[in-house]
């Protein structure tokens, strides 16, 4: 493969010491669908709005929010394939570390992983860069965990988080609205709600709400 | 198009494609990134790493010289499997032997490769536990992309595949079994990657001794307690009248959508102490 015309990396800065094409990722991210997460005292919640192009879909076959493993689920804003990708590569990352070391792989090492893969894409030669913010939730030794891993490969620990559309809404939201001392049911209640604001119809958000009492 | 790639150890979905837009949609198909590899580094990385048949030349030509090969851990064993009503049962004795010494009095042959099936090992310790963990671990990556619960012939095809393409240098004589929404399995699979699908089955050393017991008294349409019952006897006969095989009874009951894993189910071989006290010797001897 050395010896072709696409050597290089299609990921390069601007002058004014951006990457643009990080920049364009994060774009495609805040247009896509609206997913958050809240970190409870015994637990996390991730939550995405499922909303397919048209009643003639089977919404069976749609999974946003994939397990990597037993304890650490994920959701994703942006595009769909891309993420699908992330979740393989995690999943076999976290197979491979569960069978070198016999313990489960610890929530931050997945993430780091996760991570280290997106950059790759980042600085690599004919790639472009993810188009996928991820949502990644578990549970280990050390508690309770939310982390949101960018398509520039950088992740943070968040308490609450939101991505895609309408996320500066549902932000503020969350601010007013999270408690350190939440447990997971108030959690799960404050993700609905949080998704209604400009997201969900009064109808949708009345049937969920029965839902979860 | 002609790529000639000597760094064959990237993932690279490459279509055959006409023209020229498809040398950039091979390169966008890439996956890993692009390395200038220096020629010492490409002879040294290997397209899948993992077995080098280098050593396995150079041993064969060190016994051809005379040298004794160093005697590693082998299960001398008696596994066995058969077909009940509801399921399948799966039994092993509990002797790991290294030449004529018992290296574990306690090991466990029967291994974990998915909730529903299960795989009992005999032949070298090391190979069994490698391979049956490794396929374990494919098979659960195959669950969580394919949302449905493993097949026995899915277990099945990847343990051949694997040990065939060892040409039998893996020395893992298997006794897979398990349930899944096609039903009750039971299949031996051979060192050299061959297999076999019977309702009743035995591996090991102690095979003779257990299959004895089995072509004798078993039939179809056993209970779970006549199957349980029958398998302690076979595994029994396999510990009393085989030296490679011996202290306890492993037994494995999967049924649909279930599993009972009797670690010890059987001790027909407790230790008994004569003097609770000890020994005491006088000095000198």
């Amino acid at each position: 493969m050395g010896d072709s015309q696409y050597s290089f990396s299609l990921t390069t800065f601007s002058p004014s010491g951006k990457l643009v094409q990080i920049e364009h990722a994060l774009t495609a991210v805040g247009s896509g669908q609206t997913s958050l997460g809240i970190k409870a005292a015994n637990g996390v919640v991730i939550a995405t709005e499922k909303k397919l192009p048209s009643i003639l879909v089977d919404e069976t076959s749609v999974q946003k929010i994939q397990i990597l493993t037993p304890n650490i689920g994920v959701v994703y804003s942006g595009m769909g394939p891309d993420s699908r990708v992330l979740v393989r590569k995690s999943r076999k990352q976290a197979e491979q570390y569960q069978r070198l070391y016999k313990e489960p792989i610890p929530v931050t090492q997945l993430v780091r992983e996760t991570a280290a893969v997106m950059q790759e894409f980042t600085q690599s030669g004919g790639v472009r860069p993810f188009g996928v913010s991820l949502l990644v939730a578990g549970y280990d030794d050390k508690g309770p965990q939310l982390y949101q891993v960018d398509p520039s490969g950088s992740y943070f620990s968040w308490k609450a988080s939101a991505m895609g559309k309408n996320v500066s809404n549902a932000k503020a939201f969350l601010e007013k609205r999270y408690t350190d001392d939440m447990e997971i049911d108030d959690a799960v209640h404050t993700a609905i709600l949080t998704l209604k604001e400009g997201v969900l119809t009064p109808a949708e958000i009345e049937d969920y709400l029965q839902e979860v009492e | 198009m002609g790529m000639k790639g000597n760094g064959s150890n990237h993932e690279c979905s490459r279509e055959r494609v006409k023209g020229e837009e498809e040398a950039a949609a091979e390169l966008l198909l890439c996956r890993e990134p692009i390395r200038i590899m220096s020629k010492g580094e490409v002879d040294y990385v290997h397209a899948r790493g993992g077995f080098s048949f280098d050593s396995c030349r150079r041993n064969e030509m060190l016994l051809n010289k005379g040298l004794k090969p160093s005697s590693f851990l082998k299960t001398g064993t008696t596994i066995v499997g058969l077909i009940f009503q509801d399921g399948v049962i799966l039994g092993a004795d509990t002797r790991a032997t290294e030449g004529p010494i018992v290296a574990d009095k306690n090991c466990e042959k029967i291994h974990y490769m998915a909730p529903n099936i299960y795989c009992c090992g005999a032949g070298t310790a090391a190979d069994t536990e490698a391979v049956t963990d490794t396929i374990s671990s494919h098979l659960k990556l195959h669950r969580y992309h394919t949302a449905r619960e493993s097949r026995v012939v899915t277990a099945l095809t990847l343990l051949k595949s694997h040990l065939f393409r060892y040409q039998g240098h893996v020395s893992a004589a298997l006794v897979l079994g398990g349930v899944d929404v096609t039903g009750p399995h039971l299949h031996t699979i051979y060192p050299h990657g061959s297999t076999d699908s019977l309702p009743f089955a035995t591996m090991g050393s102690g095979s003779l001794a257990a299959m004895a017991v089995f072509e004798s008294k078993y039939h179809e349409g056993l209970s779970r307690d006549e199957g349980v019952k029958l398998v302690c006897e076979a595994i029994c006969s396999g510990i009393f009248n085989d030296l490679g095989s011996g202290s306890n009874v492993d037994i494995c009951v999967i049924t649909k959508g279930q599993k009972e894993y009797l670690r010890n189910h059987l001790l027909p071989n407790p230790r008994t102490y004569i003097s609770s006290k000890g020994y005491s010797f006088s000095k000198k001897t």
